[in-house]
């Protein structure tokens, strides 16, 4: 078995749901590799040593802000679970934060683990024996095929419909062609046209499943929220409130901020990036005209904003003006600097749109800066059955890509004149695939998936 | 006192697998006796008067690179010669050819009289002979013992057949011949599980009856291509057949009548062949449908019998004319043989090896449509496989066995040992995973070593090959080290320009010369090993991952009950099955995954356990 495995695999290792620990694992001749373009030790002369924990940051690549805190162990081989290199990365327990890791992982060059990889890789190895056989039994027959159930039931009800659609419309497809190659004196030939059409469907029912799944919260990558208002309310001020340490400069001058900032932060167990835009008043700067055009195309495609107001001042059309520009987005009111004398007819300015939350909050103080947090937390964070389908959401979109190559594939096959037997290849391939997210059981496929009924990352 | 004569191996029954098998087994040097019911009917074709067909003429190319006969006979016999899917790509062409079946069947005992080491021997054959689970030879009705220590059994429909039409039924093996009751009887004595299956086949028809001008002409190909590699003489065609429809009236007629059918009215019990449905079958299941297809075949030059393809039937006798005279130009058709449905045992094909031996009895083979196939060109290839695994089980050589991606022969073995049947097994191009692989233009280059190796591809034959195989490599490199201007003013080499759908190896030829003169045949090899080149070398490497898993052996000695956290149905699923490795445990039908990995898990250790020893 030695040189099957060449590339290395990383997958979230530990349960899914909240715990308060979460652990991403490597395995594979690179894992340490990848692990340090991803992880930078907090002292920065410290050394990664073999065993020993080590306290550093989860970086995103080429950027310089972090977004987790980590642990990291390294496990060089042979003495290890899959008897390869391995490094297990410890952090907070959010499902969010442990996918973002993966993520990150993977653009580092790993590849996303198959369920059970890590155990079929120690398998193979001769890594497991009786006692730990039997013990694997009891998790096979326990809870694999619960896993891959529970995985699919998790869908919820419409998306699992219509991945089985998918399913019957590829089969039913392939089943004419097939039938019209094995028959060819029975005219059951089916035109071009119709099978371009039939493909071209499924892909497009297939394209827009991965997009529901992006947009039915990319908490991989973290919910956008930004702070908007006109300038001179206190954004930047809020904005560092908010990540509780200096990173926008901050002056009594309005148009200080004349481009954006960008951070990610860590409300309860999830991952915001929070942008701190320029004032959207009337720019003087040329600068600040560009800032503000930016920012307001941010604004425009955030999943929330934090409309803030200057609560010591009267109400102006701007601030009027504003609260209709986002009248279709997830916005929270926020009356800033509550510390000073009032002017502003708060209730007033929120009969403008009802249905929004409101806060008065001071961001230079602190004041209610929590609250705002809790708030914010209880508006976007999905509930918990929620999070339970976006955690088995990258593998399932990873397999909806690969089906979506396959049928695109087929698309192109057909498109530039090539026979039926060889698109339908493409077409072939893409019935276990949809096996895979069904969680349907394939006896005639290579051992690798036999194991996809562990638990991932096991 | 009865005779006794002693042979090195028996083959009991004289169809297409029978045939095959006799001749692999003598060929190979070994003293063969075939016996068969009845010696007039020597690889008779009991249905449709044709060899090939999608998959079919797949195998029977296969057959003809390993050194069958199938191959050959059905070109010496050919009347009517087509390759179909024309239109598509080269793995799904295959050929078909009507036969003349008087022809095909009297070429064959020719060919066979003319074997060395061959015996033909008529005769009625009522029991294996068993001592200690290992046969001895076989006992005729007659009270003749024949002896030997390996038995290929072939009996096709005959082991119990009883052919219906109607509600009236009778004893036998195909029309007019004698059923293996006894025989039948003997096998499940001796421990083998049989169950019933059905099939049937159409009437036959005068040809001066029949008024043509209704029918729509299916001519042969202007250009036939031969079944066989070694087939040197240019092929012709000699008949047309025709293409015609039913209609609401012929239907009617059925659906009048389905309580005389002895398959509706619940008399038959067999499984039907659902590839291969019967009239009233396609009338009952697919109600909507105004019309159904059939085909005129006829069945030989020296006769006027006319096989309607398409309308297998066992109504009773009346119906079936009432049918006829419900389509134009058949109204008036006189029948020379009525359609009537036949059904008969099979063994369960899970009891095997994939050498064709059975697991309960040593030296004992089946082959053919007794393991529950339907179809000459499947009967055929098993026989082959179970004349070859036998002859080498006896030289003491290594058994001969295929793997699902080298050849069509192999999925169907491997479908029907992994599987079982549950209805007549009919072979489908899609039923293998690497359909770009197994073409009918490289059945040789898969397979004629092998032939010529075991001894069954005569040298000449074998050098023949090569030098077609020096010519393809010849034109392979020309295609790769040749370069033209494309019409984007890029320099590529032609094979690129040939991987295009649209350009054939005749257009290539246009750019550049090429000092060798291909074959048709060559250059429908050359022309799929460049458009499917990038498909062969992604199956290639998948094929060599699975191969390394599906590789690890299962030993005989495996007690699955010892195996933790197995079921009671898993454990049984495996000792009835036996896989000998990781791949077949994986294609029993109903093993999870799971069990798979237990299993290979439990392997690992035994085998880590063993070692430490």
């Amino acid at each position: 078995m030695k040189g099957m495995f060449e590339d290395t695999i990383i997958a979230v290792s530990t349960p899914f749901g909240s715990g308060g620990l979460g652990i991403v694992r490597l395995s594979g001749r690179k894992s340490l590799s990848i692990a340090k373009k991803i992880f930078k030790p907090k002292k920065n002369k410290a050394k990664i040593r073999p065993l020993r924990p080590i306290l550093g940051n989860l970086y995103h690549l080429g950027r310089k802000e972090f977004f987790e805190e980590a642990y990291l162990i390294y496990f060089p081989q042979p003495r290890t679970y899959t008897r390869e290199d391995m490094v297990e990365i410890s952090c907070h327990g959010s499902p969010v934060i442990l996918e973002e890791a993966v993520r990150l992982g993977i653009k580092a060059g790993a590849r996303h683990a198959n369920p059970g990889e890590f155990t079929l890789r120690a398998y193979l190895k001769g890594r497991i024996d009786m006692l730990q056989a039997t013990a694997i039994n009891d998790i096979i027959q326990a809870s694999s095929y619960k896993q891959a159930k529970i995985s699919f039931d998790q869908l919820e009800g419409s998306l699992s419909r219509k991945i089985s659609s998918i399913r019957s419309q590829i089969i039913h497809l392939l089943s004419q062609i097939e039938a019209s190659i094995e028959f060819p004196d029975e005219g059951l030939r089916i035109s071009i046209k119709q099978i371009a059409k039939t493909i071209k469907d499924a892909v497009l029912s297939v394209k827009k499943l991965i997009e529901s799944f992006n947009l039915g919260k990319t908490l991989a990558e973290g919910l956008t929220l930004v702070i908007a208002g006109r300038t001179n309310v206190g954004k930047s001020t809020l904005f560092n409130s908010l990540l509780e340490k200096e990173r926008a400069i901050v002056t009594p001058y309005p148009g200080t901020t004349r481009d954006y900032l960008r951070e990610s932060i860590k409300i309860g167990d999830s991952l915001f990036t929070l942008i701190d835009t320029a004032g959207m008043g009337r720019p003087i700067h040329p600068v600040e005209k560009e800032g503000i055009k930016r920012g307001k195309n941010l604004a425009s495609q955030a999943d929330g904003i934090l409309l803030l107001f200057d609560a010591s001042q009267k109400e102006t059309p701007e601030d009027l003006r504003l609260i209709k520009k986002f009248k279709d987005k997830k916005t929270i009111f926020l009356f800033n600097k509550i510390d000073l004398p009032q002017k502003m007819k708060k209730v007033k300015v929120q009969n403008e749109k009802k249905s929004w939350s409101a806060l008065e909050i001071s961001a230079l103080k602190g004041t209610n800066i929590d609250d705002l947090k809790e708030m914010i937390h209880d508006l976007f964070v999905p509930n918990q059955k929620q999070e339970e389908e976006v955690v088995l959401h990258l593998r399932q979109k990873l397999i909806l890509e690969d089906i979506s190559n396959c049928l695109t594939e087929a698309q192109r096959l057909l498109e530039g004149g090539y026979p039926e037997e060889v698109y339908s290849e493409e077409i072939r391939k893409s019935i276990p695939l949809i096996g895979q997210l069904t969680g349907e059981i394939r006896t005639d496929d290579i051992i690798e998936d036999i194991f996809s009924r562990f638990c991932v990352g096991k | 006192m009865n005779s006794t004569e002693e042979y090195d191996v028996l083959v009991i029954g004289a169809g297409h697998a029978g045939c095959e098998a006799a001749c692999a087994t003598s060929t190979m040097g070994l003293k063969t006796c075939l016996v068969t019911i009845h010696l007039e009917t020597v690889a008779q074709m009991s249905c449709n008067p044709a060899i090939g067909g999608l998959a079919k003429g797949h195998l029977v190319r296969e057959i003809d690179a390993l050194g069958g006969l199938m191959g050959l006979l059905a070109d010496e016999t050919g009347i009517q010669f087509r390759l179909l899917n024309r239109s598509r790509g080269g793995a799904v062409q295959a050929p078909r050819a009507q036969s003349d079946k008087a022809l095909y069947r009297l070429t064959m005992k020719n060919w066979l009289e003319k074997v060395p080491n061959l015996t033909l021997f008529q005769g009625i054959v009522t029991e294996i002979l068993i001592k200690n689970n290992k046969t001895f030879g076989v006992m005729t009705l007659e009270g003749n013992r024949l002896l030997s220590n390996t038995v290929i059994l072939t009996p096709g429909t005959f082991l119990k057949g009883v052919i219906h039409m109607g509600l009236h039924s009778y004893s036998a093996g195909r029309a007019n011949e004698p059923a293996s009751v006894e025989l039948a009887e003997n096998l499940k004595k001796i421990g083998l599980k049989t169950f019933r299956l059905k099939t049937g086949t159409p009437m036959r028809l005068h040809k001066d009856t029949i008024d043509w001008r209704q029918f729509k002409p299916q001519p042969g190909d202007e250009k036939p291509i031969p079944f066989s590699f070694r087939t040197q003489r240019k092929l012709e065609n000699k008949i047309v057949c025709y293409i015609g429809y039913t209609n609401q009236k012929t239907h009617e007629v059925i659906r009048n009548n389905l309580n005389k059918s002895p398959l509706y009215s619940g008399k038959i019990t067999g499984i039907g062949i659902r590839y291969c449905p019967s009239i009233e079958d396609k009338v009952v299941k697919f109600p909507h449908h105004q019309r159904h297809q059939f085909f005129l075949e006829p069945e030989g030059l020296e006769t006027a019998e006319i096989y309607v393809n398409g309308v297998s039937s066992s109504l009773p006798l009346e119906v079936q004319k009432e049918i006829l005279r419900s389509i134009p130009g058949l109204d008036q058709a006189k029948m020379f043989r009525p359609a009537y449905g036949i059904e008969y045992d099979a063994v369960l094909p899970t009891q095997l090896y994939h050498t064709l031996e059975t697991r309960h009895i040593k030296n004992l083979y089946l082959a053919g449509q007794i393991n529950g196939t339907s179809g000459y060109e499947e009967a055929a290839a098993q026989g082959l496989m179970a004349g070859i695994n036998a002859a080498l089980k006896i030289k003491g050589g290594k058994p001969f066995l295929l793997n699902r991606h080298e050849a069509y022969i192999a999925v169907l073995i491997d479908d029907l040992i992994t599987k079982g049947v549950e209805e007549p097994y009919r072979l489908f191009t899609s039923r293998a995973e690497y359909r770009l692989l197994l073409r009918i233009d490289n059945a040789d280059k898969r397979l004629t070593p092998q032939g010529f190796k075991l001894g069954l591809i005569k040298e000449k034959d074998y050098e023949a090959y090569q030098k077609k195989q020096e010519k393809i490599k010849k034109a392979m490199h020309f295609l790769q080290q040749e370069k033209m201007i494309n019409e984007k003013r890029e320099k590529i080499s032609l094979k690129d320009f040939l991987k295009k759908p649209e350009v054939q190896f005749k257009t290539v030829l246009e750019y550049k010369k090429f000092n060798e003169r291909l074959s048709d045949e060559e250059i429908r090899h050359v022309e799929s090993e460049v458009k499917y080149e990038g498909y062969i070398k992604k199956q290639g490497k998948e094929i060599a991952r699975i191969r390394k898993i599906d590789g690890e052996k299962i030993p005989e000695s495996t007690d699955f009950r010892e195996i933790p956290g197995f079921t009671g149905e898993v454990i049984e699923k495996l000792a009835k099955a036996r896989p000998k490795n990781i791949g077949e445990a994986k294609k029993i039908p109903g093993m999870t995954p799971a069990a798979v990995v237990n299993l290979h898990i439990y392997l690992k250790c035994q085998r880590g356990k063993n070692h430490k020893k």
